[in-house]
């Protein structure tokens, strides 16, 4: 019974060891010297299109709905008058900066590009392209991920700016065409007690979460093996994955930088 | 030339590759066959350091390349082509794309020398307007052919080809089987092919490697290899009735 637990515990530790530090390996191997950079440039702006841009609308979409149904709980939920009603706004504004806008995307991104990315580069290694890649000399690590990572970084702190405003805008929506807030309370909300440095957190977070939904996702599609099924499980164990990393990088950064 | 020197591979209890010893000439269309299973897939992927091996050495005119840094292997490995055996094109690349592609990364050619060399090997395939189609839309011979014109762009010394017969007409085979005997004299080029297909050992088999349970069983050419008496080979080599009515 004894010898069970051990090895019911030491199991999933020796699992979790092994893909750390594969994982780390090949995050090194990704941030090694490319070998034509001008190959490289390009790969960048089409990840930056493909990860980015193809996916403001849903972005879009989703800040905007959300703005509006976060100011229309919180004011379902106050109902004492000595609230006042630009509470709202604040509220709304506040949840936007500080969590919906860096982190919830952050999520929704790791289900649409991460997916992406793990079945992407895990067909490419069941269907022996990263093996052609390796046999022309090219770091196929480097070549694959590298860009995909670099788009990301650098195109979410925009994602999350523009999801901010668009979720901020529904939440304005609401004030204009409903009476559940007035217009000048609502304005007046976003703008009472405004800290720049809530926005500079919540950039600090969309970095580091791109970085998150790339690499994990991008690490299970490459060592996917066998048959396409493989690569539908790599696809689902980079988004569950990647999420999990998402929320507990959220309380680290949040318990580090805000408190 | 390649030589193999005492290669062993297993993977966990199962012994894959059991002291292979051989050479591949240079100018010469090598063939390793053996039944599904056998470790011939193994052995190329050795080779050219897919797989590492557990024992052994493998020399690449005189080269020691299991010996080699990552970065000299690297650099070893620009001379040579790998045709894979599903073609291995890159779905997000045109067939120019593709074979422009190792050119783009491992030499300092110039643009319009770059695009003489595609025109070159899409020719020498025998696919002159295909430039624009992506691998979506070739059918499998195509796919092949640019799969060897991919491998051949940046004038490997070496050239292994995963049976490149796999999944095409024995029509298209023997148009493949030729294309690369062709290139092979052509350029003098080292050639390693794995199959197990008949047609490719008479067509083209100026070496042949017979694995069996993971061991170098015969050597010989394409006419010793119908007249061997090793029962292992000829079971191979008359397993279907149409070469057992040509040997009756």
């Amino acid at each position: 019974m004894k010898r069970l637990r051990i090895r019911v515990t030491f199991v999933p530790m020796a699992s979790f060891l092994y893909h750390l530090g594969r994982y780390a390996l090949l995050i090194w191997r990704v941030f090694s010297k490319p070998e034509k950079v001008s190959i490289y440039r390009k790969r960048l702006f089409d990840e930056m299109v493909t990860l980015g841009l193809d996916s403001l609308g849903i972005i879009m979409i989703i800040s905007l709905f959300m703005g509006a149904v976060i100011t229309i709980q919180t004011s379902a939920n106050i109902d004492s008058a000595l609230i006042p009603a630009y509470t709202i706004g604040f509220t709304a504004r506040q949840s936007t900066i500080l969590e919906f806008s860096p982190t919830i995307m952050a999520l929704i991104l790791a289900g649409k590009i991460g997916s992406n990315i793990a079945s992407e580069i895990g067909l490419m290694r069941v269907t022996e392209q990263i093996d052609a890649l390796e046999i022309m000399g090219v770091n196929s690590g480097s070549y694959l991920i590298l860009p995909k990572i670099l788009a990301a970084v650098v195109i979410n702190p925009f994602l999350v700016v523009i999801s901010m405003f668009v979720s901020i805008g529904g939440g304005y929506m609401i004030a204009q065409f409903t009476d559940i807030v007035s217009v000048p309370d609502y304005v007046y909300g976003i703008q009472f007690d405004f800290r720049p440095f809530h926005v500079n957190y919540a950039l600090i977070k969309s970095v580091i979460f791109a970085f998150i939904f790339t690499s994990i996702p991008a690490y299970q599609g490459y060592y996917a093996s066998g048959s396409a099924l493989e690569v539908g499980k790599a696809s689902t164990r980079g988004v569950v994955f990647s999420s999990i990393v998402i929320l507990i990088a959220n309380y680290v950064i949040t318990q580090l930088v805000l408190i | 030339m390649i030589e193999v020197t005492g290669l062993y591979k297993s993977f966990g209890e199962n012994k894959v590759l059991d002291d292979i010893t051989s050479s591949f000439e240079e100018g010469k269309t090598s063939l390793i066959i053996g039944a599904s299973g056998s470790g011939k897939s193994t052995l190329a992927r050795c080779l050219v350091g897919l797989v590492a091996p557990d024992e052994g050495g493998v020399l690449f005119d005189g080269r020691d390349f299991l010996g080699m840094t990552g970065k000299e292997r690297r650099g070893m490995l620009k001379e040579v082509g790998f045709l894979f055996q599903g073609s291995a094109l890159f779905d997000f690349m045109t067939v120019e794309e593709n074979i422009r592609f190792p050119l783009d990364m491992l030499t300092k050619m110039s643009t319009d020398e770059k695009a003489e060399r595609v025109q070159f090997v899409l020719d020498r395939v025998e696919l002159k307007d295909a430039h624009k189609l992506f691998p979506s839309e070739l059918s499998g011979g195509m796919k092949k052919r640019v799969g060897i014109a991919r491998a051949i762009a940046p004038n490997p010394k070496y050239l292994f080809c995963d049976e490149p017969n796999s999944g095409l007409d024995p029509q298209t085979s023997i148009v493949i089987d030729n294309l690369i005997h062709e290139i092979t004299q052509e350029s003098n080029i080292t050639t390693v092919v794995i199959t197990h297909d008949m047609n490719s050992v008479i067509e083209v088999g100026d070496y042949i490697m017979f694995l069996h349970q993971g061991k170098n069983w015969w050597e010989g050419d394409n006419k010793s290899i119908l007249k061997t008496e090793n029962q292992e080979v000829l079971d191979f080599v008359y397993a279907s009735e149409f070469m057992k009515k040509i040997k009756a």
